[in-house]
This record gives structure tokens, sequence and C-alpha cells, in this order.
């Protein structure tokens, strides 16, 4: 197919797209301000709002009392209140909130604000959560065989512990909410989120009133990673709150280093493991915990626990497998949702117990991957419980060793290596098997409403948000091809709640998988109701037996396949269904059949299918400096067959990038106080353009159709996030190149340069 | 002086007047608040407030030789007063959704906008490339683009966008009208300080030195201004209200580089974006930490002034120009004197600059043959990034033996301080592995750096050391 560009671009590079910040609202509009809690941890013993609102310019200050409805904003678990009561639990917590006309106002007010706190000890790390017995909820568990009579059988154990850090989303456009209140009850809110529906219930709670009367939109995002998909509510119920007292439209967006602060990142993991295995590697029993910082409220943290446990094991068949995994409760920000959503520390943890046995054989590592693959006949039973079908791991592996040449590049690296004493190179090889569909079975169900107009245009409505990945313009492409006609003919329309009710996030990767069935689904039911008038119409005018299963829509065109020289314009025919009294909307629903867990006993079939692909990246290392440059990257990518090719690579290389943000320069220090150090860009430092591989190659896996979804294709967004981790293991055989691989080295993740320096400094001694 | 409060620029082809006694800016207000206050610029986004991701970057045009010279800058860190009598280019001044400039379609065709909010920033980065004369390489291409930051794309398609329209030019709309933008930018007196004021705050902005001297010594207590890329974070990220500046980024007759056959002498405001021009293959070390210093757009605003003035422990400047023995001339409106680099600094953020005085120039001596010298930045990112630890060392050999050395470092201490144990133990030895390593350890006595966001101690006293080694490695022993 040809490529289609982003439906939005043309807008967003001429600089007409608007993002609800540029939108024009009444000279009545007001400003929300934050105050937020300074202390990581304490008791708020009382405090004095009075002289904050008398400022001027001031039009209201607001604490917990002021809430009409229910205090809570936590999506699942209700352990997170929109203002705090009596105790803050971390620093950037809300405790009042502010409209106000300008900043300057709003700073007059906040240091007018009174608060005496009893200030009690946080707990920050995850160790110190263990120690503490800090648990959110309860821990989970996964099990599938015998582990002791595994480790019993093993030739070789290992055991040990280590971690990887958060990641800041750093969307460019900052969480932003618009909230005009309207009639009677009514609110419109515009909200930066990839829930809508989820934001409509929190503002309906919280301002205590039906979700009836909450109208929530979102045209598009500039960006969100996760981090849009449950603090999007916050903002809307901050907003909307100080809408209503104020009556008064009320925009709250976040300056940069408060969105830092006070906002949840990808949740640092502390791995524990034991594993055992044979001479050639082949693991036979492995025993592994997962400990998550979790923040200090729950979020979406026990799903993430979730997705990070049932990809524990990766794309590897472990016959004895236990994975416990434990929620700790930490007095920092929740952390949330974040691209790959538990995956990416699930998974590193086992490619670094691959690595490690790799190590300690002296073998090589992707031979030792490939030793532990999942089967196609067999081996192929998840710890869960669910059969690996159709398995690319072999047809991915052995095309990508041969197109990066990997086994002649690594020879060449290990001559390098011997030859250079201040540059080493490391080359590595990274995996995925990726579970498509949100884990909790409900919620995989999507709604559209499909309106065709009597001039034959069409407006596609659906529950999914645009975030930059390219779902509206996959889904407008969709529409287009199952209904036969031109891409112009149609219109997405903004996603908006009043048009498509009870949907679910935009996340999980499956925007086009659920939302994509279920346009095709609305677009079935006119076809049908079309095809039913059209040979009705055949015959009144053509004196035509036709059935309507022979009508064909196709290239704007609506015909009998039987009489084909007999064809209706689709606007003309349109035109007549209308005058015919036939209905020209429809709604469309899909859910994913088969979906199922059992969360107590771990097993069940949570996923309607995997996604794979492989990534094999090429760095060098100055070891003086620790200045990592990655000269090249391989990635092979199972898409399925692809809707539209560009906007996959678009999704692929950008999560690769992403990923290796994660694993080399993105890093958050704290303060022992709580205070995250890196809150802005100045020090928090996200991959620039010349962080990318300097040869930078990306294929889709090809013939590769889907079984079962829309157009055969697969989910994309998240998959390739994993791929990144290929730099961290391909840094950490340069660095072990410098003791000529007889020591491991301790390498932290992320490898910025000060921890590949402190993994070199830690090799010699 | 000019006390009309008013200043003049050219925005959508038009001289475009702000009073400010009848509007709600202040002297203070970013370009990017202005622009964005206006309903047909919202192209221009904040991303960040600090210059680190380029999502506000416009394109200034100005006045140079006859001609108009197009540069990117941060929208976030210039205050309004300093855009008198320039143009103001954004995207929307390029094209439109059916009629898209080539940079535009450019990005458009190779997918290079995901979610957009990053992409007019791109649009102006890439602009300001094309208007450049020569065809770029990829280098420059990247350069270029180094200062704005995409979370969605990884950057490929737009570099491939960038490479591509510049390397396919033509004339087009912003070329077409030149010569009328010219008129009317020469229409805009520039003799005459222009005073901004309001009841709290003064903003002066000569365009003569003599002007701005005479400014300094009336008002000791202003805030010295030039590229503002440090200053404005005052503003955009703690909300100060500074109720005092002078703006020298105008001062015609600080804006200079000369080259005698000793060295090069800068003018204090001159763009570190001309000397990284300049001192291509002339003086290795500054043109080494220039091309990593900040980014193009913090380049084309930030001068030496400003970097040496602010005497920032991790001003990426310092070190080198204290390993080249730069000379400063410092000026009141009675008196001239000059004084070293080396005795500049006399604390954090401290100086031998008097509240009546101006940095006007800069002498870079050439250095002698038998130096060597050489500059090294170490930073979690390799652009757009400040200094962890920096160094610049100095080196003459004798017959294989140390016959002088001077090591500057950065980010190890309060200011930008030499390594003087390290130097002495140095003097008089063989240059060679033993030696330096030796030498290495010593460090430890030079600094007791602190841990920070950027890193811990221990971490950059392994950088500090590993420095002298990779001077070694690279000094040709």
């Amino acid at each position: 197919m040809k490529n289609i560009q982003h439906e939005s671009a043309k807008y967003q590079v001429s600089g007409e797209a608007i993002y609800i910040d540029d939108m024009q609202v009444s000279d009545r509009l007001l400003h929300a301000y934050i105050y937020t809690s300074p202390h990581a941890h304490a008791k708020i013993l009382s405090f004095d709002i009075e002289k904050a609102k008398n400022v001027k310019g001031v039009h209201a200050v607001l604490s917990y009392k002021d809430i009409p409805g229910r205090n809570q904003m936590g999506p699942v678990f209700h352990d997170e209140p929109v203002l705090a009561e009596n105790l803050v639990e971390c620093i950037g917590q809300a405790i009042f909130i502010i409209a106000a006309e300008n900043q300057r106002a709003a700073d007059e007010a906040m240091a007018l604000i009174e608060v005496e706190y009893e200030i009690l000890k946080p707990i920050l790390t995850i160790k110190e959560a263990i120690e503490n017995n800090s648990l959110l909820q309860p821990e989970r568990k996964i099990e599938i065989g015998d582990i002791n009579a595994g480790f019993a059988s093993s030739k070789h154990i290992l055991e040990g512990e280590f971690e990887s850090g958060g990641q800041e989303h750093w969307y460019l456009e900052t969480q932003i909410c618009l909230s005009i209140p309207g009639e009677g009850n009514e609110i419109k809110a515009y909200c930066s989120t990839q829930h809508p529906s989820e934001t409509q219930t929190i503002i309906a709670e919280v301002l205590g009133i039906g979700k009836h009367e909450v109208e929530l939109e979102c045209r598009r995002m500039g960006g969100a990673f996760g981090g849009k998909e449950t603090q999007a509510n916050h903002l809307a119920a901050w907003s909307s709150l100080l809408a209503v007292k104020t009556n008064r439209p009320v925009k709250l967006r976040l300056f940069r280093d408060i969105d830092q602060k006070i906002t949840g990142k990808r949740h640092p993991y502390y791995y524990k493991y034991k594993v055992g295995f044979d001479d050639n590697g082949k693991i036979i029993a492995a025993d592994i915990e997962h400990y998550l910082n979790g923040g200090y409220a729950t979020d979406l943290t026990m799903a993430i626990l979730e997705r990070g446990m049932l990809h524990a094991e990766n794309s590897y068949f472990i016959p004895n497998m236990k994975i416990v995994a434990k929620p700790m409760k930490t007095n920092l920000p929740s952390n949330v949702a974040f691209r790959g959503f538990g995956a990416p520390q699930g998974i590193y943890c086992i490619e670094n117990i691959i690595d490690k046995i790799a190590f300690a054989l002296k073998k090589d590592t992707a031979e030792v991957q490939k030793e532990n693959f999942y089967g196609i006949d067999d081996k192929n039973m998840t710890p869960y419980g669910t059969k690996v079908n159709h398995n690319r791991l072999f047809v991915i592996y052995d095309q990508i060793i041969e197109s990066s040449n990997y086994i002649k590049r690594k020879a060449d690296i290990d001559k390098f290596n011997q030859e250079n004493e201040f540059v080493k190179k490391g080359i590595a090889l990274t995996p995925v098997k990726f579970g498509i569909s949100f884990t909790t079975a409900f919620l995989n169900q999507a709604g559209a409403l499909i309106n065709v107009y009597n001039d034959g245009t069409i407006l596609v409505n659906h529950g999914g948000t645009e975030m930059g990945q390219g779902l509206f313009t996959k889904i407008r492409t969709i529409a287009a091809l199952e209904f036969g006609v031109s891409l112009s003919r149609i219109k997405i329309n903004a996603t908006n709640t009043s048009k498509v009710p009870n949907t679910s996030a935009t996340a999980a990767s499956s925007g086009t998988d659920l939302n994509g069935m279920a346009v095709k689904n609305g677009i079935e039911k006119l076809k049908k109701r079309l095809a039913d008038f059209t040979a009705n119409l055949l015959k009144r005018e053509h004196q035509i037996i036709s059935k309507p299963q022979d009508i064909i829509f196709d290239s704007d065109l609506i015909y009998d396949k039987n009489y084909k020289d007999i064809q209706y314009k689709f606007e003309e025919l349109i035109k007549k269904a209308y005058m015919g009294q036939i209905s020209l909307s429809a709604t469309g629903f899909y859910r994913t059949p088969d979906i199922h867990f059992d969360r107590a006993g771990g097993k069940g079939n949570p996923f309607h299918y995997y996604a794979f692909g492989m990534g094999v990246s090429e760095v060098s290392v100055d070891i003086l400096t620790g200045r990592l440059t990655v000269l090249r990257a391989d990635i092979l990518h199972d898409v399925g067959e692809s809707v539209l090719p560009n906007i996959d690579i678009g999704q692929i290389e950008g999560a690769y990038v992403q990923g290796l943000g994660w694993v080399t320069g993105e890093e958050m220090k704290y303060d022992d106080k709580g205070n995250l150090l890196n809150y802005s860009p100045d020090t928090y430092k996200i991959p620039g353009v010349r962080d990318i591989p300097h040869d930078f190659r990306v294929k889709l896996l090809e013939n590769c159709p889907n079984y079962n979804t829309i157009r055969r294709s697969k989910a994309v967004g998240e998959p390739p996030f994993m791929l990144g981790l290929s730099v961290w293991f391909a840094v950490k055989y340069a660095i072990a190149s410098v003791c000529k691989h007889d020591v491991e080295p301790e390498l932290k993740l992320p490898a910025t340069n000060e921890n590949i320096l402190l993994a070199i400094d830690g090799l010699k001694k | 002086m000019n006390l009309e409060n008013k200043i003049s620029f050219v925005l959508d082809g038009k001289i475009q007047v702000i009073d400010f006694n009848y509007s709600e800016y202040t002297p203070t207000t970013t370009l990017l608040h202005y622009l964005r206050s206006l309903p047909t610029h919202k192209s221009v986004k904040e991303g960040c407030g600090e210059g680190d991701c380029g999502a506000c970057t416009v394109v200034i045009g100005e006045n140079n030789l006859g001609g108009i010279q197009y540069r990117a800058f941060d929208s976030c860190l210039i205050f309004l007063p300093s855009i008198y009598g320039k143009q103001v280019i954004t995207t929307e001044n390029l094209g439109s959704a059916d009629n898209l400039h080539p940079v535009q379609k450019a990005l458009y065709e190779f997918d290079g906008s995901q979610c957009g909010f990053c992409t007019p920033g791109f649009v102006m980065s890439i602009y300001a490339l094309y208007k450049q004369d020569n065809i770029p390489d990829k280098t420059e291409v990247t350069d270029a683009i180094a200062g704005n930051l995409c979370r969605c794309t990884g950057y490929r398609p737009i570099i491939d966008a960038a490479e591509y329209v510049c390397n396919n030019k033509n004339e087009d709309i912003i070329d077409k009208s030149e010569k009328e933008t010219l008129a009317l930018l020469n229409s805009v007196d520039k003799s005459e300080t222009i005073l901004i004021s309001s009841s709290e705050q003064k903003y002066y902005l000569p365009f003569y030195k003599e002007d701005a001297l005479k400014l300094r010594n009336e008002n000791p207590q202003a805030v010295l201004v030039s590229g503002e890329t440090d200053v404005a974070l005052r503003v955009t990220k703690k909300n100060e209200l500074i109720p005092n500046i002078i703006d020298i980024s105008q001062v015609k007759d600080l804006k200079f580089e000369k080259e005698t056959s000793d060295g090069f002498i800068f003018g204090a405001n001159y763009s570190l974006e001309d000397i990284r021009q300049t001192c291509e293959g002339k003086l290795d070390a500054l043109y080494d930490m220039l091309c990593v210093f900040g980014s193009r757009q913090i380049r084309n605003r930030a001068c030496l002034g400003g970097n040496l003035g602010s005497a920032s422990p991790i001003g990426d400047a310092i070190p080198v120009l204290m390993a080249y023995d730069a000379e400063l001339t410092i000026e009141n409106i009675n008196a001239k004197r000059t004084v070293k680099l080396r005795d500049f600094i006399t604390g954090y953020r401290q100086t031998k600059c008097n509240a009546d005085e101006l940095i006007t120039e800069i002498y870079i001596p050439f250095p002698t043959k038998d130096k060597i010298i050489k500059s090294y930045k170490i930073s979690k990112r390799k652009d757009l990034d400040i200094a962890t630890v920096s160094a610049c060392f100095s080196l003459i050999l004798e017959a294989g033996k140390v016959k002088n050395i001077y090591a500057f470092y950065g980010g190890m201490a309060a200011w930008t301080k030499r390594a003087l144990s390290t130097e002495k133990y140095l003097i008089g030895k063989e240059w060679n592995r033993n030696n330096v390593e030796l030498a290495m350890k010593e460090l430890a006595n030079d600094f007791k750096p602190i841990s920070d966001a950027r890193s811990g101690e221990k971490a950059r006293q392994i950088m500090a050391a590993n420095l002298l080694l990779k001077f070694w490695s690279e000094s040709g022993e």
C-alpha cells in the first residue's frame, strides 16, 4: 500500500493543529494552580487559607472540604485523594487548588497559605519499604512445575539481585485540562487524556453529578506514553472543581518543572533471582521476585505488576518457574503506566539472567537465548498456562542473525577490543514476545459511531485517542478500506464521550485492534442496510434480481457483482438511501474473544496473541569518559500485515529510541527527603538527535498475517520498546571486555556515563 | 534616550509596535509568551521554558551586510524589548496546510511529525539551516536540530527530511519579500537608547558602548543581560520580578571579531555561534568545546561576555579560555583595564568586574607552536547538556619532559579551578603513562567535588582523573 501520511501532520507542520492550550476561550478564563506538599510524609495538623482567598485576582482557594462529591481519584483502588485531608504521603501531593487571573496573584496567594505539619519519617527506596513491610496491596504469584525439583536436577545454579530505574514520560505537551461549566450541573472538559471515559467518571464522582452531565473531549495529545492514562484525571478533577466553584472556564496547564516533580514515572524495580541450568545454558528452573516501587498510591500498579509477571519469562520456555511480585509502597509520587507497562522490567530481569548464564558458561548470549526459546510443537507452555501459538521467534532470529551479520561483527568487535585500550565495543541481541490485550479482561471492548451524511461524506467516531501514534490515521484507512471508499470522504472526529460512551483507555498497544474492529462492525451494519437498499433499488430501477450479499462496495462505487455495468456512485446511492428513509448512522462494538485470567490461581488466557520482534545493537564506549555511541541497530519486528507500514516503522523507531533512553541516559535521583533532583530537562536527559543509532535499519517481518484481528495486523505501540534493551547489554559486553570477559561488570540500569565509569572502576577491584 | 515606551519589529510582513503603556506585556515578557498571546502564532509551543527542548524555536531575521541573516532562537529565553528592530518568523509565516513550505512538506512527507508538539520548533530550526548559503552535511544537519527534542519519532525521519530539503533549496516566500522586509528593518531607528519602563521595572536597550557604559554607571544595581540565556530562567522558572535590566545585545560596537597576528579579539556580545565558526581550524580546543556548547539556538544568542562574566562553575568556555590564557578588557565610563581570565574569577559567580564596569572585549592569543591545548567536556548527553566535569589542558614538553602544564577543571569546585598540586607533580617529569597515572591520584588533593543531579562525587573524581589520561593519550607522547 502507498504511504498514507499522518492525518494531522499537515496541520502540525504548518502550526494549524490545535492543542488544548491553543484553544481560544472567553476572556472570563481563569488559570489553575496547585499548592503541593513540601514533605514526603507528614500529618497536616491545621491549615489556614482565608488570607490567600483575599488576594486581588484570586477567585478561589479550595481544600478537600470544598469537594461536593467524593475526595478520590484512584482509578481502580481508592487510595488517592483529590486533595489531601490530614495526611500527605509524597512531595508534590496536592493539598489546595487556586483559580487566579494570573501566576502572580496565585504566587501571592500561595505565600499566604499556612499549614502546620507534623513531619513523619519517609520511606523512599524499595529496600526501605521491604524493611518496613510497606506494601500497597498483597503480593501476587504465578507458578508452574516444581522449582525445587528443577534446582535439584540443575548442574549449575546462579543467584543474586539487581535493579532497574524509573523513567519520566517527557511528553512534549505537559498535562493540561480546560473545564467549562454549562447550564445546571453541565460541564465540558477538554483534556489531554488517554482515557476520556475515566476522566469523565472522575469528574462526575468528584463533583457528585451524573456522568451524563459531563462531556469530555480530546482531539489530540502532544504525546502521552502512558503518562496521561490516569494522571489526566487528576488535572480534570482539579480544573473542574475550580470551574464549578467560580462558574468560569478554568484551565490547568502544568509548567514543565511542576509536571516532572508531581507526576509518577515508570516503576523502578528490584529483582531477586535463583536460576538452575545445564551445560548448554538451558534453564531448568527459575525462582524470580519482582519488587516494584509503586509510590504512595496504588494507581495501576497491580496491572503493571501483573504484566511484569506475565513477561517474566519473555521468549523462553522455563519448565519450572515461580514468579512472586510485590507492590511496595513508598513516599514518592504514585508511579504509573508507561509504554510497556511492567513488561520492560520483567523482560530486563530474565534477559539479564540469560546474559549471566552465558557469562558463567563463556557462551555467546544469543546462543543461550536461542537454546531457551519457546518451541513450535512442544516446550510451548507459559508459566500462566497459555500455549504459545504462531511462534515467530525462530523465523525472526534466523533472519536477523543473518541480516545483521551478527557473528562476523561480534568477531570483529572482539578483535577491536583486543587492539584498543580506551574505546571498547559491544554487540547484543534482545528478543521480545509481547502479549496483546488488557490483562483485565473486561477492558477489551470498544465502541464506534459511524455517521454517513447525505452528501456522501462520513464522520467516524471511536473511543480511541490520538497521542501521535497514528491511531486516527490507521482508523481512517481501515474505514476507507472497509467501506470501499476514498480517504477524502472520511474524517475522524475528536474523541468525545457524548459520541461513544464507556470506552477503555487507549493503552496496552490495543488502540487499533479494538477501535478498528468496532469501526469495522459499525461499517458492516451500514453496508448491510445499504446492500439491502441497493438490491431493491436495482430491482426497481433496472428490473434486476439482485441479492444483498452480491452487492459490492469498491472505489466509491456500489454495484451487484453479477451486473457490473450498472453502478451507483457512492454519494448518489447515499442520497437515494436518505430519500428512501434509510438510517445512515450506526454504532459499532467489539469485544476481544476468549480472554480470561484467574488472578488468584495465576492461570488463564490473558492475551489475544503475541507480537514478536528482535533488535541487535552495536555500541562503542569511551571507557575514560563513559561516553556511549550507538553505532548500529538492526530491528526486525512482527506487525502482522501492516495497515500502514510508514506509521508502524515510526512506532518501532520511536519505541526503540525511548527504550534506549530508559536504559542509558534517563535517570532519576532523589535527595534524602524525597525531593526529585532531576525535575527539568536541564538535568533529565531524554535521547537527543545524536543519541540514536548512526546506522538505523528497521524492517517489518514479511508474509506474516495475524489471525482474527483487524486486517490481519498486530499491535505495535509497546513491543519494540523492549528492543532498546539490546543497547544496555551491548554496553555491558563492551565494559566486560576491559577485563577480557573474566569478571562480570556490575552495571546499573540506566547505563549513564556515571554508571559506566563506576562499573569499570568496580572491575579493577 | 527614547522614552516612548514602545518597541517596533517586523512580524507578518509588517512593522508591529508594542506600546508598553497600553498593553498587558512587561519588559520581561518573553517572546514566547507574546507570540502565544496572539491568535495567529499558536504554533510556538512551550515545552520547558528553559531552552532545553526547542519547541518554542522561532527564526529571527536581522539586517546583516545589506541582506538579512536568519537564525534560530528559543523564544522562551528572549525578553520582548530585545527583538526591537528585528524580524520574527514562525511556521505560520512559511506556509499553510494547503500550501506547505518545502521544509514543512519534507517533514510531512518523511513522517517527521507524530504528536506534532515539537514539530513547529523543528520546522524553524531546519528553516534557519535552509536559509544558510551552504548545503549542510549530516553533521551540520544534526547540529542544527540538536537543540530540539522529540519524544515520538526517534529523529530518523526528521534528519532525513532536513537533509533532503537542504539539498533541494529554492527561492521561497520569505525571499520574495526580503527587499521590503529589509526596508522595514532599516526604518527602525537604532541610535537612541530605548527605555521600556513600568511602575515596577526599567529595561534599557542601548545601541552604543558609550551609552551602555553610561547606563552601567548610573544603574550599578541593574542586571546586565545580552543573550539572557541564563537570566531569563529567573523569570520563566522562578517568576522573579527583575526591577532593572540593561540589555547590551544590540550594542553594535561590542559585536565584532578581529584577527591579528597574535590572536583573536572578540566583542563581548559577539555570538558563540559566530565564534565557533570563526575559530574552526584556528583555536581547536575552543572550537571543540563550542561544538558541544548548549545548542545552535543557545549559541546564536549567548556570548563570551555572559559566559565568562557569570562565572558559573560549569561555564563551558571558562576552562578553555583559561588554558589559552585569554585576557578581558573591562571598561567603565572613565577607564579601561585588562585582566587575565585566570585572575578574573574570585569565587562562586564572583568576578573582578565592578558594578559600574562592562566586559567589552576578549582577547585570545594564538598558542605558541610548542603548546598542546585540548579541551574535554563530560556530560550525560553529548548535546544540549551542561558539563558534569569539563577540563582544558595546556602542555609544553621539552625532550619528553613536562616543561609546563596547566590543568583547568569545571564542575569540580564552586568555580573553575586549576589542579595545582597535580600540575606541580607533573612538572619536570617524563610525560609517560606511569607518571600520568600517578598524577591522576594527585587530583584527589586538588578537588573535593560534590554529588548532585548530574553525578555523584566518586564518578566526578574518576572523570577528572580519566580526562588527564585521555589528554595524555591524545597528546602524542
